[in-house]
């Protein structure tokens, strides 16, 4: 919360990462949120972050991104550098795809890529771990004590599965990714049961999950819409930043089967108008895989 | 803010003449009420009435034509801020930049690919709408010339944009005749341009930096006989723009200024990133937007978008139940529990149409609820599936008696198997793994 005026705020501030003074190593902090109205409008003063999504076993990425990227892919510390000196973005978001594999019990790799992406890095870190109950326990206790201290943006804690991110956050001082399924209420329930779990208020970010354009993107983009409306009018349980990953755009049939000449560009345009429009629907951070949508999403945010 | 049925009907004549094309008057308030009929169709209304009445129950953003036949574009007539209030009900056309400085062929080859763009998307035909020509050659006679070029408007809708009256007085002699938007009355040139534009039956964008000094000129414009009208907020920014659209949509909702009631016109061009701005057209309340030529996948993208947009989120695209068959299925193909809300749906068979995996796609009716959200709410239960089975009649269809079911719904797998009799799989959450749970889990 600001300290200056902490009554006018209809979006919560929110920190992510900390710099050494404030207890980790990145360069930079940012906060998001502590908006006032409409996204864009007036005296509208969020913060919009680009976020570089990168994964750690690139089987199941969209191949115009391991094209574009090349030997990239297979080596994400050098990845996730590339995201932020050569693509520009303003954060990175490491998806742990190793553990959807069956029987995934290589825990030591979460904390030693955690590790190596975290010292390849200046700026703060998204950490995307597993969606099985089996091992959620596990892998985030691993990647949130790797990088205790550094204000980890953690996810993805939803309805029935949120007690093991939850758990990490708290232990090592990190923050949650809250997603519901496209709902207003879905949304405001699980933010009361991360806080009853202990979870600060400030350390929650709403994923409203976003799918894609052309495939149901348009029921994401008024959820994000109402649930912004929700926290001007006053709904203290809705008054996180959201963050947007429309992660299948780059899945879509439109982009497959483009002809090999135009794929780039037309992954690029149907990245850039989702994660546009998300961040015009209310969004602070927006999550991309191509690198030349960051590029361009930059472009537009620093006009 | 609008006036219930109820207190339309007090006003009314009350004789039931039928008249204005309905049975009561109680009907036509009822019409009146939602925007959809004008008062002008009661001829026994007096004139205080229907003073009174005009000003609350015509649409807040007037309805305004551009172009003649079919594929005029119809604007405005927008009722809410946000989509989810109700709906929005004319998507924005959008018109592609031509200059009359241009050889031949540039021109040729815009228009010609105005007039081709189609993209099919769930149905849809999704097209662009027509072509903006700008006076920038200082002649009048190169204006003209570029306007018959561009069809004159009999095929598609034009946009004249000059600042000459003498260039659109010649450009409307070859377009007059077919509704070309006229861009645009300035504070210093309205009276000539709302003269040629009431002379033409033309509609006329009047621009100015402020929503004050824009009220101020359609207020004359409407005066002086031009009633269709769009208003050009002159932006400098993407952010200008969204502020100033969003303060002139809202004027016109809650009628506190008449005249901001019309359609926002957009230049895109002017605001340097060019997808942005046409992106932020489309959410942020433009009727117009006139672009400069862009790529075939911004084209793509921008017209799908728009098409989201426009979808009325009161009727959420529901999939028809029944059972689908994916890559080509046999008797040996897996078939897959799903539930017909439609972004589930189309996340889904783009996933398994990539995999060629081939798989028979049974989809129960949720009412358009998503898995979870249906399974939290009862709205997915082992009789419906139960039910469909039976129904689609897929047991004729495949050797096997294994159905796998979404990720969330695993909660109901037992029910499932003993109100089916069929063997029960749990497949993943995320329609992203369903290939590779398929490839590994799918052996007859
Ligand atoms: S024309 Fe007027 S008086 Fe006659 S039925 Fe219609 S509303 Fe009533």
């Amino acid at each position: 919360m600001s300290e200056n005026s902490p009554d006018k705020l209809a979006i919560r501030e929110v920190r992510l990462g900390a710099t050494r003074a404030e207890g980790g190593t990145r360069e930079v902090s940012y906060v998001i949120g502590g908006d006032r109205g409409l996204p864009f409008c007036g005296n509208d003063a969020g913060r919009r972050l680009v976020a570089l999504e990168i994964c750690d076993d690139p089987a199941i990425w969209p191949p115009v991104v391991r094209n574009y990227v090349g030997d990239l892919v297979n080596n994400p510390e050098d990845w996730a550098q590339a995201a932020e000196r050569r693509y520009g973005a303003d954060l990175v978001r490491l998806n742990f795809t190793s553990t959807k594999k069956r029987g995934f019990n290589a825990f030591a790799d979460i904390a030693s890529t955690t590790e190596r992406v975290l010292e390849a890095t200046t700026r703060p870190l998204i950490i995307e771990g597993s969606n099985d109950p089996q091992v959620d326990s596990e892998v985030f206790r691993r990647c949130g004590e790797a990088g205790e201290g550094e204000r980890l943006l953690l996810g993805t804690a939803e309805a029935d599965r949120y007690r093991s991110v939850a758990a990490a956050a708290l232990a090592y001082g990190h923050l949650v990714i809250a997603q519901s399924p496209i709902d207003v209420n879905l949304a405001k329930q699980l933010n009361i049961l991360l806080r009853e779990t202990g979870v600060p208020e400030d350390r929650i970010v709403i994923d409203p999950y976003t799918g894609a354009l052309g495939y149901g993107f348009e029921y994401s983009y008024s959820v994000m819409e109402r649930i912004r409306l929700a926290a001007i009018a006053g709904d203290d349980d809705l008054a996180m930043p959201m963050i947007s990953a429309p992660t299948d755009t780059l899945s879509i049939r439109e982009v497959r089967e483009a002809a090999p000449e135009e794929q780039d560009a037309m992954a690029v345009a149907w990245e850039f108008y989702t994660a546009y429009s998300a961040f015009v629907a209310g969004a602070s951070v927006v999550c991309v895989r191509h690198p030349l949508t960051v590029e361009r999403l930059k472009k537009v945010l620093e006009a | 803010m609008a006036m219930k049925a109820l207190d339309i009907y007090k006003h009314l004549p009350k004789t039931n003449c039928k008249k204005c094309g309905y049975p009561t008057c109680l009907a036509f308030a009822m019409k009146l009420a939602t925007g959809k009929a004008d008062v002008e169709a009661c001829p026994d209304l007096d004139p205080g009435a229907k003073a009174l009445l005009g000003g609350v129950t015509r649409p807040p953003v007037r309805a305004v034509t551009i172009g003649a036949g079919e594929r005029s574009v119809t604007i405005g007539e927008e009722f809410v801020l946000f989509r989810h209030e109700k709906t929005f009900y004319h998507p924005p056309g959008i018109m592609v930049e031509v200059s009359d400085t241009w050889t031949e062929v540039e021109v040729r080859s815009v228009v010609d690919e105005v007039r081709e763009t189609v993209v099919h998307r769930v149905g849809q035909d999704l097209v662009l709408n027509g072509v903006a020509v700008r006076n920038e050659s200082g002649s009048a006679d190169r204006f003209a010339e570029t306007v018959r070029l561009a069809g004159g408007g009999s095929s598609l809708p034009l946009v004249l944009i000059s600042d000459d009256p003498t260039a659109f007085e010649a450009a409307l002699a070859i377009a007059g005749q077919y509704r070309p938007l006229i861009h645009a009355a300035t504070a210093d040139n309205w009276e000539p341009l709302a003269a040629l534009a009431k002379q033409y039956g033309s509609p006329l964008v009047v621009r100015a930096g402020t929503p004050a000094d824009l009220a101020a000129i359609t207020a004359k414009c409407a005066e002086a006989g031009v009633a269709d009208l769009l208003i050009d907020p002159a932006p400098g920014s993407l952010q200008g723009y969204i502020t100033v659209a969003t303060e002139i949509r809202r004027s016109a909702i809650e009628r506190t200024e008449p005249a901001l009631g019309y359609p926002i016109y957009l230049d895109a061009g002017a605001l340097g990133e060019t997808d942005a701005a046409v992106a932020t057209g489309i959410l942020k309340y433009a009727g117009i937007i006139v672009t400069p030529r862009f790529s075939r996948a911004s084209r793509e993208a921008a017209l799908t978008l728009r098409q989201n947009i426009y979808t009325d989120p009161q009727h959420p695209i529901q999939v028809t139940p029944g059972v689908y068959p994916i890559n080509n299925p046999e008797r040996d193909a897996p078939v897959l529990l799903t539930v017909n809300f439609s972004l589930t749906y189309f996340t889904i068979v783009g996933y398994l149409e990539a995999s060629r995996m081939p798989c028979h796609l049974l989809i129960v009716d949720t009412e358009g609820l998503s898995v979870l959200t249906s399974v939290a709410g009862g709205k997915l239960t082992e009789t419906m599936v139960a039910d469909a089975l039976k129904k689609f009649g897929v047991a004729d269809l495949v050797d096997h008696r294994i159905l796998i079911i979404p990720g969330y719904a695993a909660p109901l797998s037992g029910k499932i198997e003993d109100a089916t009799g069929w063997k029960v799989m749990v497949g993943p959450r995320d329609a992203a793994d369903l290939p590779e749970y398929l490839e590994k889990e799918w052996k007859t």
